[in-house]
């Protein structure tokens, strides 16, 4: 029997050890062709003319497309209503890296060269970088139609924040930033693209969501979604950076044009200038609370920087302004959010959705609270948890909450008393000691945009020899889903895991869903995969009971054995029953649907973005255990403790293992990540100066489980990758506060940021 | 016509007579001329530790080197270092480890840590840590990769490969 709860090994891994996986960068086509961009070498500029001729008279060339001469569709990602860009710029370009022409040919070296004999002739205009510079009337405008480059605001309000400020007895005000930070994926983006005869076209993509792709790439492309097709490769890595990408229909628009199959794949310099990094945010916040720590009301306002097109930035803000709300019992909240254009590299989702930003600002706050107060910050967030069975102003319902649970095995495992007492202490005449929290809530699924529809669907097929192949709409992103997916279809045939097999996706064959982000994998699909076992079990279960002459309801299967409750002599393999149903049917392969419907969950309000967007909430509270040499300004983090209210731990050895990728994720954010940009150029394109935790960088992580069985999570399985991220940042702030006394607010927390802290104190 | 100059080299125990493009990388020439995928491409400048092999025994990124450098020289990829079925000791305690996510980053890693092994038996942590000083990986915060190479150093004092 599969256990749910037992440690699985990855179902791929001995492809992905042995190098014989093929991800999306090594996918090869015969007589492929090899395409690269032309970028903007301005931030903003009109194009005056373009001249393609000698680039198109270079041996090798098959295909050169500009802006100027193709037709191309203006549209936003997800068939949202918002559109700002074409696959190559028209009229003018908005940022250095901005598409503006591309070709294919035989080889990259022939497209490169390619490039540099394709004469462009700009005008330069004057361009904006500083999001509050770019709200002033009077700025450049990014898109000429957009009143001081504010393509979205965000205006919420409950409960009354006047009264609330008045009857506090503490309030703390401050500014928080967050820089542009790249998602940094190990494997570049990359697209193979062809043609057939009937005009319609396959992508061979690593892609989140095959659905999401089809859709925006056929409005790109202006054709319809029925002439698209996507096969879904495995994938170097995503953590939200490889939703709908432009490289992808560029690479359909020369397969096109060259009658060929064209591949094409990022440098990594295209990478940090030209993909879809973090939103860049300031957060102006205040927060206050009575003196016996109850939090009484919460106030911000949001400038996020999004760069030169929208993506998914409007939920991003929309997540950034909603969700910590959400975390303690608090009535009184407004926001003023809003979402700016800049001549900058457009951002889109990574980990977290907003959250890692809005969140270093909110629980910064609530340990300046606590502080003005003199109350524990931990027994001050204890005080304030949010509750299983809590609605909240945002009409969010939580159907289980482990927050205090976390909050309280995490403050234990870390000796989080007796350190708060004895620090802040000093080691050495240089060095300081410190500890801090902080937490956060997530979702399952995200109903708060992407109207179409919520929740997932699921086949499991199983043939006449009893092989199970299980389809789904999520891809597998590198965080191993195919695993938790077979794990739950072996658990409920009874079969061992090694029966069981998880397709990759292909828009033809494949369930229609949504795809992977907004942690909606293993609550939404995992829910789905289940239903559908459930249901191919009881069509082997019927022809067993057929064959054996009793009644299915008294039959069960373990070990790949179907057997009687009633008599123990009645046996049946597992494949036996499946060639029974199979040869009763002419060979038809035996096939479980199932779908699942998060209950509860709406869109939001247009106006007041009231809704409960998700099923099932997961909570977390991390402690950061840090030591700050105050001469250097250097944080060194001695440990980590991850508590994390995932419902139920489906399979600890992969839960474990992205807990320790979400921490590091996050220490990049807090001490080492950040984009530099001079006059829009990205400064630090590579991985020698934008630096990425690496294995010395990285403490020891204690990983806790909280397991509060949501309602509606398959076994009561809730959401884990994106919110391990978010705490760490404020976390590691309050253990620096902790130790100094110095409050950071910007990020990353560099050695010449609390080195010129320290000094400023002094 | 781009310049090609003959280049004789042993991989993955096979001798390969063939010539290369001057200038292209080994990391081009094992990943399109030969096929051999596994080798992959993060950076393209050395920084990330994606495309390292084993020349002669040591553990060397290829996308910032000549193929020509390595006329008459040993290469083990990562598709060279498994017999048949069996796995190396190593690729089993990755496996076993859970220092696998999105595998991108693991034939490098493996290969740095078969380097690693062959020369230090019994790594401390910091040792293996430093040797996995060139090479990134964004999905497992090394936590796995540390105890899947602690792991594998038992495995080889058992079975010594």
């Amino acid at each position: 029997m599969t256990e749910i709860g037992s440690r699985i090994r990855l179902i791929d891994a001995v492809e992905k050890v042995t190098g014989s996986l093929k991800y999306g960068s090594d996918f090869k086509l015969p007589g492929m062709l090899y395409g690269k961009v032309l970028r903007s070498p301005f931030p903003h500029a009109r194009i005056v003319s373009m001249d393609v001729n000698e680039a198109r008279r270079l041996p090798g060339v098959k295909a050169v497309v500009t802006g100027l001469e193709e037709d191309l569709p203006i549209y936003s990602v997800a068939g949202e209503n918002y559109p700002d860009e074409r696959l190559l710029a028209r009229d003018k370009v908005r940022y250095i890296g901005d598409e503006v022409a591309a070709v294919a040919a035989i080889d990259e070296a022939t497209a490169r060269e390619a490039l540099k004999r394709i004469q462009v002739e700009y005008e330069e205009i004057p361009a904006v970088f500083d999001p509050v510079e770019a709200m002033r009337e009077g700025a450049p405008r990014v898109h000429e139609n957009i009143k001081q480059n504010i393509a979205r605001t965000i205006h919420i309000k409950h409960g009354d924040i006047d009264t609330a400020f008045r009857d506090s007895d503490a309030v703390v005000e401050a500014t928080f930033k967050t820089p542009l930070v790249h998602q940094a994926y190990l494997e570049p983006h990359s697209a193979v693209a062809q043609w057939d005869f009937q005009g319609r076209v396959t992508f061979w993509i690593p892609t989140q969501s095959p659905t999401l792709a089809r859709m925006t790439y056929a409005n790109a492309l202006g054709i319809s979604r029925d002439k698209i097709r996507i096969i879904q490769m495995p994938m170097g890595g995503a953590f939200g950076g490889k939703l709908e990408y432009k490289l992808h229909p560029l690479c359909a628009l020369l397969a096109r044009k060259a009658n060929a199959p064209v591949k094409m794949t990022n440098t990594r310099e295209e990478e940090f200038t030209a993909s879809l990094p973090r939103v860049p945010m300031i957060i102006k916040m205040r927060a206050g609370c009575k003196k016996d720590g109850t939090l009484l009301g919460k106030q911000a306002e949001i400038v996020a920087d999004n760069g030169a097109y929208l993506n998914y930035g409007p939920g991003i803000l929309l997540s950034a302004t909603i969700r910590h709300d959400n975390l303690y019992r608090l009535k009184n909240v407004q926001t003023d959010s809003y979402l700016v254009y800049t001549n900058k590299v457009p951002t889109g989702c990574f980990r977290g959705f907003g959250c890692p930003q809005s969140f270093f600002a909110f629980e910064s706050l609530i340990d300046m609270l606590a502080h003005e107060i003199q109350m524990d910050p931990a027994d001050f967030r204890l005080k304030n948890a949010s509750q299983s069975g809590d609605t909240t102003p945002h009409q969010w319902y939580f159907g289980s909450c482990g927050l205090s649970e976390a909050i309280t095995r995490s403050t234990e495992k870390a000796d989080w008393y007796s350190k708060r007492k004895a620090l802040p202490a000093k080691r050495s005449q240089d060095t300081v000691y410190g500890i801090g929290i902080a937490c956060c809530l997530h979702v399952s699924g995200n109903r708060s945009f992407l109207p179409f529809f919520d929740g997932a669907s699921a086949n499991v097929r199983i043939n006449e020899e009893g092989h199970v192949i299980v389809h789904v709409g999520e891809p597998d992103i590198g965080q191993g889903s195919k695993t938790t997916f077979a794990l739950i279809a072996a658990h409920e045939l009874g079969i061992p895991i090694e029966w069981v097999q998880v397709a990759s996706l292909d828009t033809d064959i494949s369930p229609h869903g949504l795809g992977t982000f907004g942690d909606r994998s293993t609550t939404l699909t995992g829910n789905a995969v289940r239903s559908a076992a459930i249901e191919a079990r009881q069509q082997l279960l019927e022809a067993a009971g057929r064959k054996m002459n009793v009644s299915p309801s008294t039959l069960s299967i373990e070990e790949g054995i179907i057997a009687s409750s009633q008599d123990s002599s009645l046996q049946m393999e597992f494949k036996e029953a499946a060639q029974i149903v199979s040869f009763e049917r002419a060979g038809a392969t035996v096939i479980g649907h199932g779908h699942f419907v998060p209950p509860n969950v709406c869109m939001v309000d247009p106006t007041t973005k009231v809704g409960n967007i998700s099923c099932a909430y997961p909570f977390v509270a991390q402690i950061a255990e840090v030591e700050v040499n105050l001469k250097s300004g250097e944080v060194k983090i001695l440990s980590l403790t991850a508590a994390h209210d995932l419902g139920k731990t489906l399979n600890p050895l992969l839960a474990e293992g992205q807990v320790h990728g979400a921490v590091a994720q996050g220490i990049g954010f807090a001490l080492m990540e950040e984009m530099r940009l001079k006059e829009g150029k990205v400064t630090n394109p590579n991985f020698k100066q934008y630096l990425v935790p690496k294995a010395k960088d990285i403490p020891p992580i204690q990983t806790l489980f909280v397991e509060s069985n949501d309602p509606y999570g398959p076994y009561g399985a809730k959401g884990l990758a994106e919110p391990a991220l978010t705490p760490i940042a404020p976390a590691i702030a309050n253990a620096i506060y902790h130790a100094t006394g110095i409050r950071i607010t910007e990020l990353p927390m560099t050695p010449e940021k609390v080195k010129a802290a320290l000094e400023n104190k002094a | 016509m781009k310049k090609r100059s003959t280049l004789n080299v042993r991989v993955n125990g096979e001798w390969v007579e063939t010539s290369v493009v001057r200038g292209q990388s080994l990391l081009d020439f094992i990943r399109e001329d030969l096929n051999l995928t596994g080798t992959k491409k993060g950076c393209g400048r050395g920084d990330c530790g994606s495309c390292v092999v084993l020349i002669n025994g040591r553990a060397r990124t290829t996308c910032n080197l000549s193929a020509s450098k390595v006329e008459g020289q040993e290469i083990t990829t990562i598709e060279g270092l498994a017999q048949g079925n069996h796995l190396h000791p190593i690729q089993e305690a990755f496996i076993e480890a859970g220092a696998i996510q999105c595998g991108y980053c693991t034939p490098g890693m493996v290969l740095q840590a078969k380097d690693l092994l062959d020369h230090c038996a019994h790594p401390s942590e910091g040792d293996i840590k430093e040797a996995l000083n060139g090479h990134i990986c964004r999905c497992t915060g090394y936590v796995k990769i540390i105890e899947a190479i602690q792991l594998a150093s038992q495995k080889m004092k058992v079975n010594p490969v």
